[in-house]
């Protein structure tokens, strides 16, 4: 499922809408899950993830559902649902769950894309009218991001108003802000690298039509810390 | 930048929010006149002093409540909407008009 | 000159006689008129209606100084471009009494005729211009959609790459786009009017409205009550709190509006300048300081601070017209509250009380509304009949469903 396979670019069924940018870019790219992504952008791309990277995994599965009864439905399906808002909890399946509001959840893939939450619940959501519990599919209305490594909260400094200091934002901690002036939902996420390190890391979701202006945001803001994009490959590696 | 503190976010910029006009009693559509609907719909109190108003954290479309100082700029108090609004509100339209 | 001077300060001419009556005369008991608001909408109602009604017992009554309000904080845009035939009727007849305004005063009010450009960065801004230009043009007001060529010569040093985020598309152009200075309209106005026996009083607060039988008998102030015939109130940003007084409820939110200038060049800009899509105006006055102004503030307020982000958004924005003012250094930046009525357009005529008039709801955009409103109001305080020209503008019209919507035509806030 998550084996990268060598494709003509253009021949996914399904793409980012970074793609243009990414190809710009001089990316490499892939075929993953059916999808295009970039595998690889330059040969230092784990080097890159310690340092500052952001890495587009808009290609990867996501959900999301909605109502006053949304919590014991998903409880119902095997979900722990976090303690309270905007906090996050990792599933026994690796997905990540994020309350963004008592009634409202967010279903992240893991990066390896072993997890069957998010398409299962998917799956198994039906429209019941005596269910207050509404499905709220975030694969083509949000665009999301991985940004990692050590220089990040330097850089997030400069886009968006939060502290997110160590002591003041703990891992698995949600905020939804505005970064770059664009709504966005910042998820704390910290990675494990191949080499066994564990580097500060955040999701950021946004709105789809508006990623290429995030993009070009974070780039600028990353360049005096010499952040660059960087593909899946290594992330997975 | 002035701070606002959202009851489901916490502390945030200002400029996070939209402010979403004063909250007031809405008359029965069924049973008010035309006049009434209009001064509901148009007209405000624009109150100079404490006043009672709607918010929107519009990354995550929350719609809460403040209590706001409109002569010193003051932001006294916000809180869930659900204090005022603990009940459901139904609409039923009149037949046959 | 030095001679002359000190010849005049000898003679019996100096000191010169009072411009507006002296702050120690009393309050009458009675006044035909009491005007609530001594900033330029109340002054030239006052001066219209003792120089072309024949009434002269009026008390100006202001809580603070003459003009103090808006009138000073305005940044003088005068224009008639607007979308609405009430609305461009109404504005046209303003520009038209201004051209005249320093001869009528014998004062010069310092008209500057350079015209003014309105950027599009959109499709839908371009019809919409088309719209306001054959509108504009049916009307009598010069207003011209123009290209992007032309744009580059009237405006030679703004800046128009191709590919920005918000190129720039079109333009309306509006030769009839003027600026004056703001506080010599209100003193001109007053000046006139004392000079016919209206009394201005400064520093007195109207506290309450005295009503009785549905009718206005009188007011209530700080320094004593008075009664009178009839009352105005032109009263800007506390519309609403004054009409309460009244017991009258309007469709009006008051809103900060800001704007700052930057230190004087020497002459770089013609014309003024507007962009509703980055938000911004800019203009450079006779002294040389360039005008910054954009949008209200996100919320409403009666307080008159200014803020850091409104420098932050307003700078970034004049700055992508404009990029050589980015060493410029900024002198002074201030607020002033407006008035918003929900279709921009003001609230002028009858009120539901007999005899009590209403001037409000001015807004971001009074200013140039100054002589016609106080012609106008001047009218109808006389002969107890809206004119033509502001009839559409009642209060009334609200429960008619026939706002006058001019949002798209004053979305640069000016
Ligand atoms: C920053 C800014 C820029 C603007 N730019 C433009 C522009 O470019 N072009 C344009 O056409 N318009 C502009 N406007 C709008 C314009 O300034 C106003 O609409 C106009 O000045 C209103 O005039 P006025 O005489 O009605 O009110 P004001 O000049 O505000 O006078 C009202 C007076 O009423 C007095 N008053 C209030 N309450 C009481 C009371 N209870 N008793 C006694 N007196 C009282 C106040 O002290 C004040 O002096 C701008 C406004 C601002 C704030």
């Amino acid at each position: 499922m998550n084996e990268f396979e060598t494709t003509a670019p253009d021949s996914g069924l399904r793409r980012s809408q970074l793609y243009r940018t990414q190809q710009q870019g001089g990316a490499e790219f892939a075929s993953l899950n059916g999808a295009t992504v970039v595998k690889q952008f330059a040969a230092d791309d784990a080097q890159q993830l310690k340092s500052l990277a952001m890495v587009d995994l808009s290609m990867l599965p996501r959900s999301g559902f909605k109502g006053r009864q949304a919590p014991e439905w998903l409880t119902r399906q095997g979900v722990e649902i976090p303690a309270e808002p905007n906090r996050a909890t990792r599933q026994q399946d690796g997905s990540l769950v994020a309350s963004l509001s008592v009634q409202e959840h967010l279903i992240l893939s893991d990066l390896q894309i072993t997890a069957g939450k998010p398409q299962q619940l998917e799956n198994d959501w039906q429209m019941d009218a005596d269910t207050a519990c509404y499905a709220l599919p975030r694969s083509d209305s949000h665009a999301w991001l991985l940004l990692t490594g050590e220089h990040l909260r330097d850089m997030l400094a400069k886009v968006c108003g939060i502290d997110f200091a160590a002591e003041e934002f703990a891992n698995h901690q949600v905020a939804q802000t505005s970064v770059a002036r664009l709504n966005s939902i910042l998820i704390r996420d910290d990675v494990q690298l191949a080499d066994g390190s564990t580097v500060l890391a955040f999701h950021l979701l946004c709105d789809v039509s508006s990623v290429e202006f995030m993009w070009d945001c974070l780039q600028d803001a990353m360049d005096e810390f010499g952040g660059k994009p960087a593909g899946l490959a290594a992330l997975l590696a | 930048m002035k701070i606002l503190n959202c009851p489901l976010n916490g502390p945030r910029n200002i400029s996070e929010f939209i402010y979403g006009g004063e909250l007031h009693e809405m008359p029965d559509p069924n049973r008010c006149d035309s006049r009434e609907w209009v001064e509901h719909v148009y007209f405000h109190e624009n109150a100079a002093g404490i006043v009672r108003e709607w918010w929107c954290h519009s990354a995550t479309s929350y719609w809460f409540l403040a209590e706001r100082n409109t002569i010193t700029d003051e932001i006294i108090r916000t809180f869930p909407a659900s204090e005022v609004f603990n009940q459901r509100v139904e609409f039923t339209a009149v037949e046959g008009e | 000159m030095p001679f002359g001077l000190l010849k005049y300060g000898l003679s019996k001419d100096y000191p010169a006689q009072h411009h507006f009556t002296p702050s120690s005369t009393e309050l009458k008991k009675h006044y035909d008129v009491v005007i609530i608001g001594a900033g330029g909408h109340g002054a030239a109602c006052a001066y219209y209606l003792s120089k072309y009604h024949g009434v002269k017992n009026i008390a100006v009554l202001d809580k603070g100084y003459l003009g103090g309000g808006n009138t000073a904080r305005n940044t003088a845009v005068i224009r008639s471009n607007y979308l609405t035939e009430e609305g461009v009727s109404f504005y046209r007849d303003s520009v038209k009494l201004y051209q005249n305004l320093s001869n009528e005063f014998g004062y010069n009010i310092m008209m500057e005729n350079r015209g003014q450009l309105t950027l599009a960065h959109s499709d839908a801004a371009v019809r919409s211009f088309r719209w306001r230009a054959e509108v504009n043009q049916h009307l009598g007001v010069r207003s011209e959609l123009v290209d992007r060529q032309t744009i580059r010569e009237l405006v030679p040093n703004l800046n128009m790459p191709e590919d920005g985020r918000y190129p720039i598309m079109a333009g309306l152009w509006h030769a009839d786009g003027a600026t004056a200075r703001h506080d010599a309209v209100a003193w001109g106005y007053m000046k006139g009017a004392c000079e016919r026996g209206v009394e201005l009083h400064q520093l007195t607060e109207v506290e309450d409205v005295l009503i009785s039988n549905g009718r206005v008998t009188g007011v209530k102030t700080n320094r004593g009550t008075i009664n009178c015939g009839s009352v105005v109130q032109a009263v800007a940003g506390t519309s609403s709190v004054v009409a309460k007084m009244a017991g009258i409820k309007l469709p009006v939110h008051s809103f900060p509006l800001q704007a700052m200038v930057t230190q004087p060049y020497k002459p770089l800009l013609t014309p003024h300048v507007s962009s509703p899509h980055v938000h911004v105006y800019v203009h450079q006055t006779s002294r040389g300081e360039f005008v910054i102004g954009g949008g209200s503030d996100p919320y409403p307020l009666y307080n008159t601070r200014s803020t850091l982000d409104m420098k932050e958004s307003l700078a970034a924005a004049a700055l992508e017209l404009f990029p050589f003012l980015s060493q410029a250094r900024l002198m002074r930046q201030w607020a002033g509250i407006t008035d918003m009525t929900p279709d921009y357009s003001p609230i002028m005529g009858l009120s539901p009380v007999e005899n009590y008039y209403l001037d409000a709801g001015w807004g971001t955009w009074g200013f140039k509304a100054t002589p016609i409103c106080g012609q106008t109001m001047a009218e109808l305080v006389a002969t107890g009949k809206p004119p033509e020209l502001i009839k559409p503008f009642e209060l009334e019209r609200f429960y008619r469903h026939q706002q006058i919507n001019e949002a798209g035509a004053t979305a640069a806030s000016h």
